[in-house]
Parts: structure tokens; sequence; C-alpha cells
């Protein structure tokens, strides 16, 4: 019995080791061999500053967008009971489970100069396709259920009756939300937030169909690969490698300082 | 003034039905009921949180049909205190306050303020109890609903807190709805019963004659009846018994003698139940215990031998073995040991046709 124990623990601790170094393996191979020379790159690779400038302001705009139009849906799908619920919920869901490509495409249907909205916000000077907002919007619409899952269970914990007591208090719910729930759900939100900029920071293939040019960092990570080779396309996966670190980082800080009113929230 | 006409409201599988009572203006309500019998529903029900599926509920003689929970002046304390813990405990009171000297005086009497200074995540449970009081009080709302607001409190803090509380909304002229699951709390309380039980009212009224005079003998053994008998109701129309002790002032306004059965035990009293089978309810505190028999008024006088004493505290409870029937009386520690009462003592047992109460 006990020898059959260590044999399973062997057995698990070798899977997941492999496992482990399957998922690290391609990063540090990454960062090891085009690192050094992609932060060199930095200083005298115009291009390359340009399109991590355009990623980090797209991917900026595209999470702002994703927390004001998000969070209402976020709220409403948690706290309200109404007929048509769930089929809301699966729809919000919807981008996440089609291929990237394809949410391209479907975006390009509706926003592309031939469409009804896309041809009308060209005849009122607002270019989509092949703009800076038409990687917005490739952004939002991959991301943006993320955000929606994230706040709604950050809402859920929440006890609805910390509302409740607010309400009785004489808050209105806009001021009640305002006055409890934002600020015992902030910390969840801002999570969801940080991982919206970083799936937005890493989308391409949504981008690709809808704005290839300018180009965001993963499209020119594609371009260089593509043109000119490996060696010119690892300086630019590399640092786009290490900017994925920074969502990383910000929230394991967040998640150590999380729990401040956990085990408070009855 | 609470009114609640056929109230109905529905929480996930649980539904309160046809829920009906009155607090009048500036009086204290109990709500008594099982852990699920929809006690918290009904407050949250009157607090507008849960919305009503029917019926009519009037605060303050207004309906509050369709009402928002922030236009009801109607504040609410769960038991678990719910205090916002992003906030201060003095921020806490002062949540809804217009009148913050008020709510830091109202805090003071609660004994709140001295944990101003402490965080809420070091609040023990009848400390937030405390803050969630005088946070409810400080906007002085006209109606205040209390969801066993003072569990967590120890036994002399919860005396201490619940008088000044009945002291608090008394000069206010509040109308409170409380619940608890104590009875003691319920009868120093409350001008208004109510008994719930699966989302329904089963009974309700002046505590006082909730305990005294149970609609069933569910209800009875609900409220702690010890003494509840099956039997059968005889009218005594030609051989009425010698009753005394005030019962020929009920025959005078048409009641009648009754003679109950229960098994070999044989009971008197007067009342409006109708012949038949039925429920006896004694309370044990109106058995009297002696070891000959009582010269007193009590018509109900038997001979027996004691099952059982159990001393808490200050009560002692006797189990008398009547006929193979247990009769429960409850009695003074003290007057336990002047009787010098043991398992197997002979005794009398004897109460008066008026602490019989047939449902």
């Amino acid at each position: 019995m006990r020898k059959a124990h260590r044999a399973a623990s062997v057995i698990a601790a070798f899977c997941g080791s492999v496992f482990l170094l399957f998922l690290v393996a391609p990063i540090a191979r990454l960062i090891g061999a085009g690192g050094v020379d992609g932060v060199q790159h930095l200083f005298t690779d115009g291009e390359l500053r340009s399109a991590l400038a355009l990623t980090a302001l797209t991917a900026t705009s595209a999470t702002a967008l994703a927390i004001l139009g998000g969070t209402p849906l976020a709220y409403l799908l948690e706290r309200r009971r109404f007929r048509g619920r769930a089929l809301l919920a699966a729809v919000i869901d919807l981008p996440l489970l089609i291929p990237h490509p394809v949410a391209g495409i479907a975006l390009l249907l509706v926003l592309g100069r031939r469409s009804l909205v896309g041809g009308t916000l060209l005849d009122l000077g607002i270019r989509v396709v092949g703009s800076p907002l038409g990687i917005v919007c490739a952004m939002l619409f991959v991301a943006a259920p993320l955000y929606v899952s994230a706040t709604r269970e950050a809402f859920a914990r929440v006890d609805v009756r910390y509302e409740a007591v607010a309400r009785s208090l004489g808050d209105p719910a806009w001021r009640a939300f305002r006055r409890v729930t934002l600020p015992l759900s902030a910390r969840g939100m801002i999570a969801a937030g940080v991982v919206v900029w970083a799936r937005a920071v890493s989308e391409f293939g949504a981008i690709v169909i809808l704005t290839y040019n300018p180009k965001v960092a993963s499209v020119l990570s594609y371009d260089r690969f593509t043109s000119y080779g490996l060696d010119e396309a690892l300086p630019v996966a590399a640092v786009l490698a290490l900017l994925a670190f920074v969502p990383l980082f910000a929230l394991r800080a967040l998640n150590a300082s999380r729990g401040m009113y956990a085990g408070m929230m009855q | 003034m609470i009114e609640a006409q056929g109230l109905g409201a529905r929480v996930g599988e649980f539904e309160l039905r046809d829920v009906s009572f009155v607090v009048p203006e500036g009086k204290y309500g109990v709500v008594i009921g099982a852990a699920g019998s929809g006690k918290t529903t009904l407050l949250e029900t009157i607090a507008g949180i849960i919305p009503l599926r029917g019926g009519v509920l009037k605060l303050n003689g207004l309906d509050m049909s369709g009402v928002a929970p922030e236009r009801r002046d109607a504040g609410i304390v769960y038991q678990h205190g719910y205090l916002f813990p992003h906030l201060s405990v003095e921020e806490n009171v002062r949540y809804g306050a217009r009148d913050v000297p008020f709510a830091d005086a109202i805090a003071k009497r609660i004994g709140a303020t001295e944990l101003y200074a402490r965080e809420v995540r070091g609040l023990s449970g009848g400390e937030r109890q405390l803050v969630a009081i005088a946070r409810a009080l400080a906007p002085k709302p006209r109606v205040l609903l209390l969801d066993e607001p003072f569990s967590a409190l120890d036994p002399r803090r919860r005396t201490l807190v619940r008088r000044e509380v009945r002291a608090i909304v008394r000069e206010l002229g509040m109308t409170v709805l409380q619940v608890t699951h104590d009875f003691t709390e319920a009868g120093l309380l409350g001008d208004v019963a109510i008994l719930l039980d699966q989302g329904r009212v089963l009974q309700s009224g002046p505590p006082e004659r909730l305990f005294r005079e149970p609609a069933s003998p569910y209800i009875a053994e609900f409220l702690g009846a010890e003494n509840v008998y099956a039997g059968v109701v005889r009218h005594l129309d030609d051989t009425v018994p010698d009753l005394a002790d005030g019962a020929e002032e009920l025959l005078a306004r048409g009641h009648r003698a009754i003679e109950f059965k229960a098994g070999l035990l044989t009971l008197y009293t007067v009342g409006d139940a109708p012949a038949g089978e039925g429920h006896a309810v004694i309370r044990a505190e109106e058995v009297l215990i002696s070891a000959a028999p009582q010269s007193s008024s009590a018509r109900n006088q038997f001979k027996g031998v004691v099952s059982e004493v159990a001393t808490t505290g200050a009560l002692t409870r006797v189990t008398v073995e009547i006929s193979g029937t247990p009769i429960i009386a409850a009695l003074t520690t003290r007057s336990a040991q002047e009787l010098v009462l043991r398992e197997g003592s002979e005794v009398w047992a004897s109460f008066k046709a008026m602490a019989v109460h047939l449902c």
C-alpha cells in the first residue's frame, strides 16, 4: 500500500514537472535568445517603439471601454433575475469560444466600409478598419467577455445584504452601489481589468483581419517573421513576452494584498 | 405602524403566504418562529429588499407597493451586523445619519462610541451588533426591523442593551418588529407577538395570550409549554363542580364548565372549547408542588410520585407521574430544596381550573 502511494507520488511529480517544463521552456528560451537584443532594439528600432506604444494605448482604451460597458452588464447579470438572463450571459461569452480570426471577420462584416455601421461611421469621418479604432474594437471584442465574467464574480463575493443595509439607511440604488458595492468589489474589478489589458496586448487574430496597419506589437512580430525570418522577429517577440510579465506581476501584487475584507463579508 | 394584510413574497423555493398582522404605531412587535420559518424574509419584505408578490403592506399608513427601500423610512439590523468593512466604526455609525451629533449620542448610549477607534475587522460578533444597532437608529427611522440583534451579546450586556434600545425607540416613537428565538425576550419586549411557521402566521396577539392561550398543541409545544395532553372534552351542563378561582365570571359570560379526560387523568376547567377530541395545555409555572393537599382554590389536585428533578440555576423542573401521566412543574430551586424533592418522593401537584387551556 505504502509502495503504491510512493509510486503514485513519483508519477504525479514527473507528470507535473514535464507539464511545467512545457509551459516555461518556450518563454524562457524566447527571452533568453532575444530578451537582451529586444531591450537594445527599444533604443534603436523606431517601428518597434511605435508598435509598443500603439499596443499599450489601444489595449488601455479597450480596457477602459470594457470597464465602462461591462460593469453595468456584469452587475445586471449578477444581481437581477430576469427572463433571458442565462441567454444574455451565453451571448456575452460567445467571443471567447470562436477562433479569433473568425471574430475579426465577423467584426469586418459589421464595421467594414461596405457595412451599414462602418459606412455610416466613415461618412461621419470615423474610420474603423485600418485604424487604431479598429484595433481597439478587435481587442474589446475578444477581451471584454473576460472582464464581464470576472467582474460578475467580484460582485458575487459582495453579499447583497450590504446594499440592502445601505438602502435602508437612505441610499438610492446607485449611491449604495457607489458607496458600498464598488469599494468592496474594486479589487476584483481591477484584477479583471488587468486580465483584459493583458489579453488585449496579446491579441493577434482579430486585429490582423481588421487593422494590419498601423501595426501593434503582435502584428509586427508576425510581419517580421514572415518578411525577414526568425532572427528579426525574435527581439520583438521577446519584448512582447516581457511586456506580458507586467500584468502578471500586477495581478500577483493584487492577490497578495487581497483578502483585506476576506472573512469580514458575511 | 406596520400593517400587513395577506402579504406574499418569494425567495427561491421559499414562500411567505397570506401573512397578516398589525403592530400599532410606537409599539414593539416580536416575530417568533423556528429556523427557516421565514422570519428574516418577512423583515426583508417589509424593508423592500424582497419584492411583494401579493397583499398589502402599509408603513405609517402609507401603501408600500412599489416604494423603494430608501423611501420607506425603515431601518434594518441583521443578526450578523453587515458592517461595511471598508469603513471605520465611526463611519459605519454615521453612514445614514443626517444629524451627526445625534448619531454619536445614540452610539454612546448603546456603547458603540467606545469602539470608534477600532477597526471593523477586529470587532467581535457582539460588538458588531452594537455598531449595527447604533447605525440603524442614527437616521431616526419611523420603523425599525431587527433580526436577532442581541443574539451575540453576553447575557449582562444583552440585558443592558435591550433595555436601552427599548428606551430609545420609546423616546423616538419608533415602531419596531424584532425577530427572536428567545421567548423570554419576546415576553419582555413585545407588545405584539407573531408566530411564524413555514411562511405563514400561526397566531398573533399579545405575547401573554400566545403563551397562555396557544391556538393549537403545535403552537403550545413550540412556545415551550411542557404539559400538552390529547384527550376528550365534555361539557358539564348538569353538575358544575366548584371551580372557584374566578371561573364564575367566565361562566356568567356564557362559558361552560368542562371536564377533560386524558387517559386516567381528569382535569376541570372553564371555556368555550367544543365537546369531543381536543388538547389541554398547562404551563409548568402554573403547577404547584406540595407535600400535602392544598387548601387553596386550585380545582385540580393530584397525588403523584416524583420521577425527575432537573435544576438549571434558579429554576427547577419537577416531573410528577400521576396515574401514568407526567405533569411537569417549574418552581424555584429554593422551593424545591425546601420540599426536599427526590425521585420517588410522594407529592401533590395542583393547578387552577383557569390554568388549563383547551385547544
